[in-house]
């Protein structure tokens, strides 16, 4: 999907510096500031929605709100929505 | 040649391209066969993460080889399926190889959900087919299997080019995607297991972008059945959340069954035929299309089949989110595409010398799996197996190869017109972003009226957005490296959506998954033939090769 208008909400108070959540970015939205030991998140118009990175971080600190309205099915009858 | 962006050189014996489940299986089963070999695996992203096995539905096809023979499976599969044009050969040796595929997965530390009596828990799907869990953390297990026989890993770097010599492949070049450091890789073999071509649509196949489609196609190699990249699912229209199954309950706003236009008796997975049946129906004013909801067999029925408890925590999070906004069951189409047309042999190699592909860059290319786009397309639980067969029947000749060649130094005017190719994006001082031409190949893929319910005038409709788009990428320009990722992504949706719409426009028939509102029966008599790619200097030149069906046992009719 391109365009798209997802959200991610991180919490840094929480985050422990694994990576995990940079690992698991299938897609590059997710870079890692080696300097704060915390994730970056720099491309989230990129997001695909695979919920990774907020199902894998074991401190809770990522939510990701998917804006299911923001990617095209790119069908003719986009008017059904 | 120096990169302003620095520049590494690394060589190695065996290159692979690509760390999902397909070049992890290379990569252990190289090292099984030969421990000495060095082997590299070189992932745009994180290998163990990337790719699409971890984060599907977790099944894998199983077949009970004490019920039935690998020969029936092949003969149901040729009639039903491949509708004739798939090489039997080589799906009977998938389908026999079952079991050992299995074993392997378990030796290598995937988790497969098993009986108190340690047999597998078995789905039945059809007569022929049936189907076991798999948890999603399988690829993260055999990259760690993989660096325990002492595989190396480079993580964030792509791979953008392929160099060649005598027509032998001698090595790659990519960049760092945090820093653009240059890198030249020099090896005696490389196999590409980069994934499909997906066009950036259906989420959870996103990765797969056709680098190295795209790659061996400009080094030169045959590719074969581009036409079966149309592949397409039904979702929920509010959320995309696949629907799988759900073709066998649709309804129409009449209250109308329309499973019953199109589908005479149980099948093993979606076809085109269905996606045609939704386009009709929409057309005729009959929509919106909904599956009932009492019928309804999809993702969360798949979800609770087996105890995986890693997939688990993915599942969840997907299907309550989803179900937030699902405020009703109807359902569409999403083109997603799985076009693999990669050309190889039956040890997986290409058509140029120490290449080999692997997985969903060569699934059609191997012309196993007939008239059908790459797995699930009518084979569910086919594509991580698929993958896990060709890494592991990839190894013995990719070893020899390795054995028996020499590292040569990579050409350095090659290399140098590679890296001209590569930063070109970042050095334009004007030009379109990659989402501009991405936005008009989607317009050309997406409808699945032009892609999958075809006709001569919808494909010419989607050559026009191509050739625009095509115009377009020669204006490419990049801000950063994450950007120049999607420059080269795009150019690589431009050859795979030219190469699919205009093979497809040349197949006068239907035959299969491949169906054309013009030439709705299938011809055996003038396509028993597949359809070759391969750049000519620049050209994309296509051409026809007659499927060598009569030394198979199973037999086409023709009149």
């Amino acid at each position: 999907m391109i365009d798209t208008r997802h959200k991610i909400i991180f919490d840094p108070e929480k985050c422990v510096g694994c990576q995990l959540c940079y690992k698991a970015c299938f897609v590059d939205v997710i870079r890692w500031d080696s300097e704060n030991k915390k994730p970056i998140f720099k491309y989230v118009e990129d997001c695909e929605h695979c919920y990774w990175c907020e199902a894998i971080c074991k401190r809770g600190c990522i939510r990701v709100i998917a804006e299911y309205e923001s990617e095209s099915l790119l069908q003719n009858f986009d008017c059904y929505r | 040649m120096d990169s302003k962006y620095g520049r590494k050189d690394l060589s190695t014996d065996v290159l692979i391209v690509g760390g999902g489940i397909a070049g992890l299986s290379a990569a252990v089963s190289i090292k099984e066969h030969d421990p000495d070999l060095n082997v590299l695996v070189v992932e745009k992203q994180t290998a163990g993460y990337s790719g699409k096995a971890n984060k599907g539905g977790g099944v894998l096809q199983y077949f009970d080889l004490e019920r039935i023979r690998p020969e029936d499976f092949v003969a149901y599969h040729v009639h039903s399926v491949g509708c004739y044009l798939g090489d039997q050969e080589l799906m009977t040796k998938y389908v026999s190889m079952n079991h050992v595929l299995l074993d392997k997965l378990v030796e290598w530390g995937a988790k497969l959900p098993k009986n108190m009596d340690g047999s597998y828990c078995v789905t039945p799907t059809g007569p022929m087919t049936a189907m076991i869990g798999v948890d999603l953390d399988i690829t993260l297990k055999v990259r760690q299997t993989a660096e325990r026989k002492g595989v190396k890993f480079i993580d964030k770097v792509a791979v953008s080019d392929l160099i060649t010599e005598d027509g032998r492949v001698t090595g790659a070049t990519g960049f760092s995607i945090l820093d653009g450091t240059f890198y030249t890789f020099s090896a005696k073999a490389v196999v590409l297991a980069t994934g499909s071509q997906n066009y950036r649509i259906g989420p959870m196949w996103s990765s797969g972008r056709g680098d190295g489609i795209a790659m061996a196609y400009r080094a030169g190699a045959q590719l074969r059945n581009p036409e079966f990249g149309n592949f397409a699912q039904l979702v929920k229209v509010n959320s995309h959340s696949e629907c799988v199954f759900g073709e066998n309950y649709m309804y129409n706003c009449a209250g109308e069954n329309i499973t019953k236009n199109f589908r005479f008796f149980p099948e093993a997975d979606i076809s085109s035929s269905a996606v045609a049946e939704w386009f009709l129906q929409m057309s005729a004013a009959r929509g919106p299309i909904t599956l009932r909801l009492d019928e309804d067999r999809s993702n969360n029925a798949l979800m609770s089949l087996w105890d995986r408890p890693f997939g688990k925590q993915f599942w969840k999070l997907n299907h309550s989110r989803a179900a937030e906004v699902d405020v009703d069951n109807e359902v569409c189409p999403m083109f997603i595409g799985e076009q693999s047309p990669v050309r190889v042999d039956h040890d997986m190699m290409t058509t140029i010398k120490g290449l080999y592909a692997i997985g969903d860059v060569s699934y059609c290319g191997s012309a196993a799996p007939g008239a059908v786009p790459a797995p699930p397309g009518r084979n569910r639980g086919s594509g991580i197996l698929n993958a896990v067969f060709a890494g592991v029947v990839c190894a013995e000749s990719t070893c020899k190869t390795a054995r028996s060649n020499e590292l040569v130094p990579l050409d350095e005017k090659k290399v140098e017109a590679s890296a001209e190719r590569v930063y070109a994006p970042l050095s334009r001082e004007t030009g379109c972003t990659a989402k501009d031409v991405i936005r008009l190949i989607q317009r050309a893929v997406g409808p699945v009226e032009q892609s999958v319910y075809m006709s001569a005038h919808r494909i010419a409709i989607a050559l026009k957005y191509v050739n625009k788009a095509k115009e377009l990428a020669k204006t490419l320009k990049a801000v950063d490296f994450h950007d120049l990722i999607a420059c080269h992504e795009a150019e690589a949706m431009v050859l795979c959506a030219e190469m699919q719409f205009r093979a497809s426009d040349m197949r006068k028939e239907s035959r299969g998954w491949f169906l054309r509102e013009d030439y709705p029966d299938m011809d055996n008599k003038g396509w028993l033939k597949w359809i070759i790619v391969q750049n000519r200097d620049g050209d994309m030149v296509f051409s026809t090769e007659d499927v060598p069906y009569k030394k198979w046992k199973v037999q086409p009719y023709i009149d």
